[in-house]
């Protein structure tokens, strides 16, 4: 039995807090919505940058300026990273301590990454501290003082750390050689310098100022913000982002990049991993040489399980599970202009070389059209629910709608991205398999070389 | 490590800084220095966190500078001799290299403080 003194005195607690008035200044998160819930990202023009927004509920906004920077972009290596640690650091108005205190009151994140081919900085906050972010954004790119002494004491040592990282990181430099095999320059800069880089020669405060002004030109940058209205960013865009200049001085020349292919391989103490890559396909948002049928590849190829305990349906997953140690995933990177679909193993190099054989096996035996329905059904729905998801992320649909914004492209559109992944046809699958059979192949591996096979050993043509 | 100055307010009256300037020269070269080929700004003591953090943040040119003229001096004072007249600093050449990094880092440690004592009032 309940007692009746215990009802009695939580009714009255319940009712106590009912009757409780809540001050009323600051939102519950019910009321917070704005606008209706939309995917889909708004853009416009303001003052010579592209702005565009998603009003998505919520009591929080992430704002974020993509440049066209990425190390695609950079013209000595190292600027990308440069320019990124610099993100943040003192400005002519404030410093570098003053701009991380005062996020940190507001409780805001900061928040500076690059991709290949975009730099991006964000801030996530509260939403009603929009035009304090936006200003400070503004700030950021076009105010930053990029002081000698801080390179020296602060973004030199990062650098050298994420060099350090990178080169005990064998699935990472396995992708970076295979970027350098396939595409040579641009592209196939690698991701962060590589350890044996002659740094000290390219890189200073005076080469990575002189890289912001044109990275942070008007035309070379986006504004994206996924939690604000149209209205607002707009507003606060026109008037905080008016120091920016307005072109670069030398804009950086957008060569479509030419995959090549070939092998290479390094030794390494520490860990094996390979990467067999072919011409992939470009992103959604750069329009006409966007191929679905890519995605829907890497799906059928696959390789990590969608679901636990079982090695999923994917072809390479069903592979690698006979050889216990190794892994294989199929990514399939896209850029603005062209792809590159890899399939990355990982483990010790005897599974490894088993395991790649096994994966080529698969690979052909789809350009022969050996699939059943169901595979190839289940494929284009995994495409479907991977690019939606894409889209519905925060951070990745800000970087794919800012990077296609600037790149002269679309914003990221998500439901005629879904629209597009259904339209493949097994027939046109089957095609693409061959075609990336019959072309140039690009094999890297990094690792233990008296296992690790060479293309030729694997049934691959380079 | 900046020390105390009356510098600013006596340069904010233009008829005492007529006044004080001849005997502020006077005065620099009556401190012999610049007779040993030094600037001012070689006289700060290095025993301090903030003046080794700006002797590192010099650029390469001034800090082999700054150790080429202390090395020319301390010779000078072993051998018990001046420079000669055209090696000597002159005025023009005395200017002010590393206070200005001195007062910048001072003026961060003061904002560090400043931000660190900070009292915080809610948004109302």
């Amino acid at each position: 039995m309940i007692s009746r003194s215990a009802i009695g005195r939580h009714a009255q607690l319940a009712l106590r807090r009912q009757s409780c008035v809540q001050p009323s200044a600051r939102r519950g998160l019910a009321a917070v919505s704005t606008g209706e819930t939309s995917f889909s990202y708004e853009s416009a023009d303001v003052g010579g940058i592209k702005v565009a927004s998603r009003d998505v509920a919520g009591p929080t906004t992430k704002l974020a300026v993509v440049a066209k920077a990425g190390t695609r972009y950079e013209q000595l290596p190292g600027l990308t990273v440069g320019l990124e640690r610099f993100a943040f650091k003192n400005t002519q108005k404030r410093s570098a301590l003053r701009i991380t205190r005062e996020s940190e009151l507001l409780g805001g994140q900061l928040n500076a990454y690059h991709t290949r081919e975009s730099l991006v900085i964000e801030a996530k906050f509260l939403r009603e501290d929009l035009p304090y972010f936006t200003e400070l954004l503004g700030e950021v790119i076009a105010e930053t003082k990029y002081t000698d002494h801080e390179y020296h004491e602060q973004v030199e040592e990062l650098i050298h750390l994420s060099q350090k990282k990178l080169l005990a990181n064998v699935s990472e430099l396995a992708i970076n050689s295979a970027h350098g095999i396939a595409f040579h320059r641009g592209l196939g800069n690698p991701l962060y310098p590589t350890s044996s880089t002659p740094l000290a020669k390219y890189l200073n405060a005076g080469s990575i100022s002189e890289f912001a002004q044109d990275a942070y030109a008007k035309p070379n940058i986006s504004v994206v913000a996924n939690g604000a209205t149209q209205e607002e960013l707009s507003k606060w865009v026109g008037q905080f982002f008016s120091q920016t200049p307005a072109t670069s001085a030398n804009p950086f020349t957008s060569t479509s990049s030419t995959y090549y292919g070939g092998e290479e391989r390094i030794s390494h103490a520490s860990g094996n991993a390979m990467v067999i890559a072919f011409p992939g396909s470009s992103s959604f948002t750069s329009g006409a040489s966007y191929k679905p049928e890519m995605a829907v590849l890497a799906a059928l190829l696959g390789g990590k399980s969608s679901i636990k305990w079982s090695p999923g349906f994917s072809l390479l997953s069903k592979a690698a599970s006979a050889f216990p140690g190794a892994s294989a995933t199929t990514t399939h990177f896209s850029y603005s202009d062209t792809g590159l679909l890899a399939i990355q193993f990982s483990g010790s190099a005897k599974a490894i070389r088993d395991a790649s054989t096994e994966a080529i096996k698969s690979l052909k035996s789809i350009s022969e059209g050996s699939i059943s329905k169901e595979d190839f059904t289940k494929a284009v729905a995994i495409a479907k629910y991977r690019a939606l998801e894409e889209g519905q992320n925060i951070e990745a649909g800000l970087v794919a709608t800012g990077a296609g914004l600037v790149h002269g492209g679309k914003p990221f559109q998500i439901s005629e991205v879904g629209k597009s992944v259904e339209s493949v046809s097994a027939q046109k699958l089957q095609a693409a398999a061959k075609a990336l059979l019959e072309g140039k192949v690009t094999v890297s591996s990094v690792g233990d070389l008296y296992v690790l096979p060479f293309a030729e050993e694997i049934g691959l043509k380079v | 490590m900046s020390q105390p100055s009356l510098a600013s307010a006596i340069r904010a009256r233009p008829w005492l800084q007529k006044m004080v300037t001849p005997l502020a020269n006077w005065y620099c070269n009556a401190a012999g220095y610049r007779k040993l080929g030094l600037r001012a700004d070689d006289l700060i003591p290095e025993e301090s966190e903030t003046v080794l953090l700006a002797l590192k943040r010099l650029p390469p040119q001034e800090a082999y500078d700054r150790v080429f003229r202390l090395r020319r001096a301390f010779q000078c004072s072993l051998a018990h001799q001046l420079l000669p007249k055209d090696q000597q600093t002159k005025p023009s050449e005395d200017i002010a290299y590393l206070s200005p990094i001195i007062k910048e880092i001072e003026a961060e440690a003061k904002e560090r403080l400043d931000l660190e004592s900070l009292s915080i009032t809610k948004r109302k």
